[in-house]
């Protein structure tokens, strides 16, 4: 038993190894190239966010009346507080400045943690924020020109409107619950003796 | 274990942390590659994954303080960056993962080739680890690199006890894994 025990450990650690080395120059080189590479993953995340926000801003520009330059205005607002939150909030931290200080259970369970509030409460930075804009439209559409065909439109597009939020918020919830269940059992192997 | 001077509490000026950095790349170079491995399996994601816990490492620096050992530090940074590479690689797959618990009833994934060779063993055992969750992964590590149950402690947040248990677990499971390795061969 004990020699096997001992190869294990022999077979790990006399693995060959590169010898990779960096010298302070090279890693302030790599920390800048890291750093932009975050940064453009950023914006690929929210490419397409800026892409329904600048037609917004067209449907802004080349709307006649104030009802639907409102409806647009509010829904810039609305895609631009989620796609801040979205990086504030949601971008994995790939460079702590307290990795060290952190035991491994702290920083998973924290990494953890923060994942999880994110997607529990996508009311107030994700859903919640299109909402002004959702009822504007639907004011706008009231007060507008009492035609069928736009009321149609309006029941089809409140029904899809509200399955997206409802299966968002379901999926997300769900998700939560994954995590907790792994941030209980590593908090129950922190507290456990 | 270091030449590092390690008594200066607070921020650390730029320039020792770049000395600092120089001699624990020196010192723990070998072992941090060896951690890159068994966090990444695709040969240049892992030499990213490496050169980021480098990058990661010689920032750490700055803000040591010296409360725990240098060793403890470099070992947390660098299962830290792990652990948030299999967050960010598994977003969404975390649970596929599994504990020492039911890594002991799990099949042998490689159990229909011969176990011969030194380098196929080195196989076995990284397919092993990394079908670990990360804190099971930590604590593997931390034994094949010859840790005492106090450091792995230390570095991963677990009780000595709860160390203590997962040691004995892993010293179960590498020893069946190996012995069928041997049997085949």
């Amino acid at each position: 038993m004990k020699e096997t025990l001992d190869n294990s450990q022999q077979v790990w650690q006399s693995q060959p190894v590169e010898g990779t080395k960096m010298s302070a120059e090279a890693i302030r080189l790599r920390a800048g190239k890291f750093e932009r590479r975050i940064a453009r993953r950023n914006l690929r995340e929210s490419i397409i966010a800026l892409g329904v926000i600048a037609l917004f801003c067209y449907y802004l520009a080349t709307s006649g009346e104030w009802i639907y330059r409102v409806t647009w205005g509010l829904f810039i607002l609305g895609m631009a507080w989620t796609v801040i939150n979205l990086h504030r909030k949601g971008s994995p931290r790939s460079m702590h400045s307290d990795l060290g200080s952190a035991s491994c259970l702290e920083f998973f369970c924290a990494e953890l943690e923060r994942q999880r509030d994110l997607i529990e409460n996508v009311w107030p930075w994700h859903l919640g924020p299109l909402l002004p804009g959702y009822l504007a439209l639907n004011v706008a559409y009231v007060i507008g020109p009492h035609r069928l065909a736009l009321w149609v439109g309006l029941a089809f597009l409140n029904a899809v409107f509200v399955a997206s939020f409802v299966v968002i918020w379901k999926v997300n919830q769900k998700a939560a619950r994954c995590l907790q269940r792994s941030i209980d059992e590593l908090r129950a192997r922190e507290t456990s003796s | 274990m270091s030449a590092i001077d390690v008594s200066t509490v607070g921020a650390i000026p730029r320039s020792s942390a770049d000395e600092m950095y120089q001699e624990a790349a020196d010192t723990y170079g070998a072992a941090l590659e060896r951690l890159a491995r068994a966090y990444e399996a695709d040969a240049d994601l892992r030499r990213d994954l490496l050169q980021e816990i480098h990058v990661a490492l010689w920032r750490s620096f700055q803000g040591f303080d010296g409360r725990c050992s240098l060793r403890t530090w470099i070992y947390r940074v660098a299962h830290n960056v792990g652990a948030s590479h299999v967050i960010r690689q598994r977003r969404t797959q975390l649970q596929t993962l599994v504990g020492l618990e039911e890594l002991e009833n799990l099949p042998d994934m490689n159990s229909g080739h011969a176990a011969a060779d030194r380098g196929h063993t080195l196989d076995r055992l990284l397919s092993l680890i990394q079908r670990l969750k990360p804190i099971d992964r930590h604590v593997i590590l931390s034994y094949l690199e010859g840790l005492d149950a106090a450091s792995v402690g230390e570095i991963t947040g677990l009780s000595p006890a709860n160390v203590a248990t997962k040691i004995h677990r892993i010293k179960t499971v590498l020893a069946r894994w190996f012995q069928q390795g041997e049997v085949r061969s």
